[in-house]
């Protein structure tokens, strides 16, 4: 028999294959391989995007060249303007405003083969650093209310160039799904006086068997509710609303899990395409939020999502995230 | 200037980017050519193929599960979730979880071998249109179930994969999906404010405004939605208020397969047959309890959804419910009008 269950932050219910569950070689997904070509994110090839907004680079090296080990630069094809104001306003019944937000992009290496799970850790760790620095920066825009680091990796995963890269949306207003996280996180707070999240992690570290990988500072498990095969969640085990305060021993830490558990990931699925996400607190609202909790959501696309799901919000996941981890356990590094 | 517009009903903010967006005729949803199946477990003659069918159009009164058909349900090869058994809600730890009861049924559109619903005929559509009510009166007799999906992946880019045979699918569910649920919440709220539906106001701007309107014919009106988190999105709704689709009599039936013609075959010819997906949204079955909601009748009103698979949907709209849609409505809207079908 297939189980429901219910994700206790959000509420969103899920069918979870425990009949019948699909196998690694089961998912017949489109494989990510590199075509090559002139890339703007090569060295070289400063010049072809916008002038940079931050970098780490060697010294002695002028910006806007070659010699940079992470860069930061505006999206050419931004999805929303960062000048002007917000002007919100009606249009009969319904409401609306202008575009106004950031859109950034933060190539994490020189290299333009190189996933997060082929680069050194140090690598990983100034990638890592960058986006702290970024955040904080974005957030002294009083304009913006949210901050979303996404990471498409390969084509099927939406991206549109093959060079690694992280994008960065700063939003006026916190986006549908983001609030629901923070009603659901607050409620359970109100009840038990709690973080909910701080939860998960004692009933996975406890229960193990979601569990995939764990350091000092954090955990990477198949989320009890996952909505997709072999969804992943990386945690902070240390209860924190923004991500952008870690100390550089939390982020070494983080650099080592995020590696390890993309290398695992890519051992199971060769050439997978993937997404993920930085869920951390708005900004420029409340101040420290004691009931939410940051976090990284990975998403493997092995599976189309159709009509079902987008018109229900109600997911099947064809294998148990306790199967999931199974697989992701046993594969050596 | 992109533009950010809200989802009145359900509160979701969409980017209408403006600018860098494509013109609507560079939009191209053809399909990879599919591999010919041997056969097809679908077609007439093949009726051993399926599980043995759950009911069927027969109109010459021929026996189950021979030929015979207009249109024919039959229950997954694979299902999502089972008929039988109980649905023991427990909890584990902080998480709640119950069996995965429900039915999840095949509705085969066509005994013929025809994969996009638009090459069928209004006739044929009305009778696909028809069935589907009386699955969901059927199911609506089983107190395990509270809601009925009626969805179609048409399509591999839509989930539908390799079989050419125009079908579609539902699924009855024992609980209330989560997207149903904040569509009725919110229809509730601006009912409380405004004492009127939502979607009727918004059915009387989108014919005045005319900008957003693709179709407006024997009750029924196609826009394409204010905030479209699709370029093409496409919501057919009824004039006549009503929260339940089985609640039309056999004229709506019948009008609204022509609607659904047009639409379809309007898509198929402007954007080189694309996959899609379409989503029957209906009112959930109302069994009379503590704290029941009265107002249901008067503050929901089922429509269509439909969703061309033009685009792909990337990490940023899966983790924000923030889409980015690059068309504007009203240019999707225009060009569509001048499809002509």
């Amino acid at each position: 028999m297939a189980e429901l269950r219910r994700d206790p932050i959000v509420g969103r219910w899920v069918i979870v294959d425990t009949d019948h569950p699909s196998a690694p070689g089961d998912f017949k997904y489109e494989q990510n391989i590199q075509k090559g070509g002139t890339c703007p994110f090569c060295y070289g090839n400063e010049a072809m995007t916008p002038p940079e907004i931050d970098v780490f680079r060697e010294g002695g090296t002028a910006p806007n060249t070659s010699g940079w080990q992470v860069r930061v630069v505006p999206n050419k094809f931004p999805a929303l303007g960062v000048e002007g104001e917000l002007n919100r306003r009606p249009l009969g019944l319904y409401d609306m405003s202008n575009g106004i937000g950031a859109h950034e992009v933060l190539i994490e290496t020189p290299y333009h083969a190189k996933d997060i799970c082929d680069l050194l850790p140090q690598e990983v760790e100034n990638y890592l650093k960058m986006c702290c620095r970024r955040a904080v920066d974005l957030a002294k825009d009083k304009r913006f209310k949210y901050l979303m680091f996404f990471r498409n990796f390969g084509s099927a995963a939406g991206a549109s160039l093959e060079h690694p890269h992280t994008q960065i949306v700063a939003l006026p207003m916190v986006p549908k799904n983001a609030l629901e996280e923070i009603h659901g996180a607050k409620s359970y707070f109100d009840y038990r006086e709690r973080c909910i999240f701080c939860d998960i992690i004692r009933q996975e570290t406890q229960e193990k068997n979601r569990i995939i990988l764990e350091n000092k500072y954090f955990i990477s498990f198949c989320p009890f509710v996952s909505r997709f095969p072999f969804e992943i969640w990386i945690m902070p085990k240390k209860h924190s609303g923004h991500f952008c305060y870690m100390p550089p021993e939390e982020i070494a830490a983080l650099a080592v899990i995020l590696k390890d558990t993309i290398a695992k990931i890519k051992k199971v699925f060769v050439n997978l395409s993937y997404n993920y996400i930085i869920h951390s607190a708005p900004i420029n609202g409340d101040g420290e939020v004691e009931y939410y909790h940051w976090h990284i959501e990975f998403m493997p696309k092995l599976t189309q999502t159709a009509g079902f799901e987008w018109g229900t919000g109600f997911y099947i996941d064809p294998t148990s995230p306790e199967l999931a981890a199974q697989y992701l356990k046993g594969i050596k590094e | 200037m992109p533009e950010l517009r809200k989802d009145p009903i359900i509160g979701r903010w969409v980017i209408i980017s403006t600018e860098r967006g494509k013109r609507p005729d560079q939009f191209n949803g053809k399909q990879e050519e599919g591999v010919s199946e041997e056969t097809c477990p679908f077609c007439e003659g093949s009726e051993s193929q399926t599980p043995p069918e759950i009911s069927a159009i027969r109109p010459g009164n021929t026996a189950p599960n021979a030929p015979g058909w207009e249109v024919r349900v039959v229950p997954s090869i694979s299902p999502f979730l089972r008929i039988e058994g109980e649905l023991d809600r427990r909890g584990k730890g902080l998480y709640d979880l119950m069996n995965g009861v429900g039915a999840h049924e095949i509705i085969i559109e066509t005994n013929q071998h025809i994969a996009n619903m638009a090459d069928l005929s209004d006739e044929q559509i009305s009778k696909v249109l028809k069935c589907y009510a009386g699955r969901i009166a059927d199911l609506e007799k089983d107190k395990r179930f509270k809601y009925v999906l009626v969805f179609k992946n048409y399509g591999k880019r839509a989930g539908g994969g390799s079989l050419r045979h125009s079908r579609s699918q539902l699924i009855a569910t024992p609980v209330n999906p989560k997207r149903v649920k904040e569509e009725l919440s919110g229809s509730r709220q601006y009912f409380d404010y405004h004492e009127r539906c939502v979607f009727c106001d918004l059915i009387r701007q989108e014919i005045e405004q005319k900008e957003r309107l693709i179709l407006d014919l024997d009750g029924f009106i196609a826009i394409s939605p204010f905030a479209a988190r699709f370029p093409f999105e496409i919501w057919i709704l009824p004039k006549k208020h009503c929260a339940d689709y089985t609640c039309q009599d056999s004229e709506s039936i019948k009008y609204l397969g022509k609607v659904m013609k047009i639409v379809l075959s309007k898509l198929k010819k402007g954007l080189n047959d694309p996959s899609y997906n379409y989503v029957i949204h209906t009112a959930p079955f109302r069994r009379q309890k503590a704290g029941y909601w009265k107002t249901i009748e008067q503050d929901y009103h089922w429509h269509i959804e439909i969703i061309p698979r033009l685009t792909r949907v990337a990490g940023f709209e899966w983790g924000t419910g923030f889409y980015i849609c690059p068309l504007p409505p009203e240019d999707a809207a225009s060009f569509l009008r001048g499809v002509e079908v």
